[in-house]
């Protein structure tokens, strides 16, 4: 009996979270996939019946030249987000490990205030700093490089529409990445990484045998994290895109989705959208977090 | 049992993430009124107008705020206002909720698309009440729907051209009388002072609209109950062409959009600037905001037509609705009683704004603003009726179109791109 009532301690411990998670997250789920089975506009976010349509939702989505276009511009715009997230957030971690303690509170300091910057705030500093008229990088490019920056619009063509957008997402993402990797170097123990030295591995040695394989789950889940974060990008872009900017050939799939339910009023294709990035996102996030614990086991 | 630990943090990180990806705008914190409080009387609350822009005037305001509580003892009333980007996505969202704002200002040309999703109360017993047929009607039809009348005119505001009257001396040039001689004083304004001839932004298509139409093109015409999209049609690329030639004298960002475009024009860096009527009083230097231009230097004329008189100009403006939603309809129709009233009418008039009320036409006043906005006003034209066109507003796809164009993308494949968007929201 004791022990009965023992084993059920954890699940009972278990039952808040579940029961808020189950509110929070599975009702406003339970509605998205009601939702993208139906036709749903601005008449029916006032009132009028919903007509159930199936799948037609679905079948429009995927044969929609604009919402691939989307989808591919999102993945290629995630993956060199978070290739050079991960990059500049280790080489910073590693360069926090040698550094003299002052440096590193300093360091510490400077991340810390770039990721507690608001993502609209940070756009908008960014934005007025790309302005065509009055921005300090037309300016200086102008002034100082001998350039002809003049009056030159940052945001009219998609390429460096997204090279800014780049620019502000990875400088918020860095000091995250930068943390959690600096706190994982930190619990590799010290024997080890002297043995290394002392059998004369490189730096580039010990950072691919030693680092990686201790790292090897802390780095799972911040790429995954990346991932995620990247690719249901919203408030930088949307920003932006109110600074300037094509909306059509620079929008992906969080502002599409925004654009297509709020602004469209097609609240049953946005619903069917947003269900083939949550399915999209849980696949490739899974796959990842399993195949890398795999690996360290 | 480490991996273990390691997994259940990964997935429910995941979990947490993945799905706060449902945006969430915090609502504003409001206090709820006691108006279900079956007993007390009289009913109070708190009440929240939504102006739009910098468009309705302080002294409008002011005036709505006193009389409104001097009317309704106990109750308050706030007007926030809203930014004219992005509304059409917010007014959505927040009408559609339990916490919606109890008088809401809409874009003329947004209308249908509210109206006919039904988010307005029906104002139709009222009709009389609030100024009957003195309303201008243009904005009683936009504002009505299947028979009963939603959105009540608010004022409408025509688009004038300002200019330096500095330059025009430097430039050796005279006011236009046609749009083909505006766009080439614009050219020699731009030569002989290095300024802007026109200020003209890659996003400001309300501006660019007049070209099309003087050319004899259209955004779209509804032939047998599905509408085609003309910006690709002869005539319309004769305007846009002329648009091209316009924008080509700007200094202005080339993606940029027209809202506080007289910041813009006091730099001193624009020879001309087409605004809404009520701008003018911002275009002269003002106790809190310095202004490289001067009064004496201000001239003013409405846009001249291709063959002369005045064109045909967007007829910007604004409806106002209370929505179905609000919690406060007793009070909300108190404001919106206000807010067509004579007296909060003359205010608008005075500033420049088109008064909801036609008998009010003279509080617009005498001199060049006023006449200019009479001759552009009897000439104004609206958007498509649909009520899609909301939907191809918050698209921004003629946002786009202007913008291709500003930066010299090839105007017939950007046209024909913009019609088949057009097309594929107005029939949807």
């Amino acid at each position: 009996m004791m022990s009965r009532l023992k084993s059920l301690g954890p699940w009972a411990m278990l039952l808040p979270a579940v029961a808020v998670l189950a509110v929070v997250i599975g009702w406003p789920l339970i509605n998205l996939i009601i939702m993208s089975t139906q036709e749903y506009g601005r008449a029916q976010v006032f009132g009028a019946p919903a007509p159930f349509v199936g799948l037609d939702n679905f079948a429009y989505v995927l044969q929609d030249d604009k919402f691939w276009a989307v989808f591919n511009r999102s993945v290629v715009f995630a993956a060199v987000n978070v290739f050079l997230t991960m990059v500049l957030g280790t080489l910073t971690a590693l360069a926090m490990f040698q550094m003299s303690k002052g440096f590193r509170y300093l360091t510490q300091a400077g991340l810390l205030v770039a990721w507690a910057m608001p993502q609209l705030t940070a756009v908008i500093v960014w934005g007025w700093m790309f302005n065509t008229e009055y921005g300090v990088v037309n300016y200086s490019l102008t002034e100082f490089f001998g350039l002809d920056y003049l009056g030159h619009s940052w945001f009219a063509e998609p390429l460096s529409f997204f090279a800014v957008a780049t620019i502000i997402i990875t400088w918020q993402s860095v000091p995250f990445v930068a943390f959690t990797i600096y706190a994982g170097l930190t619990q590799i123990p010290n024997e080890v990484r002297e043995a290394a030295m002392l059998d004369g591995a490189s730096a580039v040695q010990r950072f691919r045998n030693l680092t990686i394989p201790y790292l090897r789950p802390v780095f799972a889940i911040v790429i995954t994290l990346q991932i995620i974060w990247d690719l249901r990008v919203f408030t930088q872009i949307y920003a932006l895109q109110g600074l300037g900017g094509l909306r059509e050939e620079t929008s992906t799939l969080g502002v599409y989705i925004y654009n297509v339910s709020l602004g469209g009023g097609d609240y049953g294709m946005g619903g069917a959208i947003s269900l083939i990035m949550v399915v999209l996102m849980s696949a490739l996030s899974f796959y990842y977090v399993r195949r890398t614990i795999k690996e360290a086991e | 049992m480490r991996k273990g630990l390691l997994a259940t943090f990964a997935a429910s990180a995941l979990v947490l993430t993945g799905c706060a990806a449902g945006e969430t705008t915090p609502e504003a914190t409001s206090t709820t009124s006691s108006s279900n409080d079956s007993t007390t009387e009289v009913v109070t609350g708190d009440i929240r107008v939504w102006v739009n822009g910098g468009d309705t005037p302080q002294a409008a305001r002011d005036y709505l705020v006193a009389t409104f509580e001097e009317q309704n003892p106990g109750s308050t009333l706030t007007i926030e206002q809203q930014d004219w980007g992005g509304l059409v996505e917010k007014l959505t969202t927040t009408m559609s909720g339990n916490d919606s704002p109890d008088v809401v200002e809409i874009g003329n040309t947004w209308a249908p698309g509210f109206t006919s999703a039904l988010a307005f109360t029906d104002l139709t017993p009222h009709y009389e009440d609030l100024g009957g047929a003195d309303l201008l009607p243009g904005f009683v039809d936009v504002g009505s729907y299947d028979g009963a009348f939603y959105a009540a005119p608010y004022y409408s505001g025509a688009r004038l051209v300002f200019y330096s009257k500095a330059d025009y001396a430097a430039a050796g040039i005279s006011v236009p009388t046609t749009l083909e001689e505006y766009v080439s004083n614009a050219e020699a304004l731009r030569a002989a002072t290095g300024n802007s001839g026109v200020y003209f932004p890659g996003k400001d298509w309300y501006n660019a609209l007049p070209y099309i139409w003087e050319n004899g093109g259209d955004v779209a015409v509804n032939s047998g109950g599905s509408w085609d999209a003309q910006l690709s049609s002869a005539a319309s690329l004769k305007g846009l062409e002329l648009v091209k030639r316009a924008m080509d004298t700007s200094l202005a960002a080339k993606d940029g959009d027209e809202a506080e475009s007289w910041v813009a024009y006091c730099t001193g860096k624009h020879s001309m600037l087409s605004a809404p009527s009520w701008a003018g009083g911002l275009l002269v230097p003002r106790e809190d905001a310095p202004c490289e231009r001067s009064a004496d230097d201000l001239g003013v004329f409405a846009l001249p037509g291709m063959d002369g008189g005045a064109a045909q100009v967007f007829a910007g403006g604004s409806n106002i609705a209370i929505p179905k939603n609000s919690s406060n309809q007793e009070l909300a129709l108190s404001a919106l009683k206000i807010m067509l009233s004579p007296e909060y009418q003359t205010i608008m008039g005075n500033n420049g704004l088109v008064p909801a009320l036609t008998s009010l036409g003279s509080t617009l006043g005498e001199g060049d603003v006023p006449s200019a906005v009479a001759a552009a006003a009897a000439n104004a034209k609206l958007t498509p009726a649909s009520p899609n066109w909301a939907d191809v507003e918050a698209a921004g796809i003629l946002q786009d179109l202007f913008v291709k164009i500003a930066t010299g993308e090839d105007i017939a494949t950007a046209a024909a791109s913009a019609d088949e968007a057009i097309e594929e929201i107005l029939n949807k």
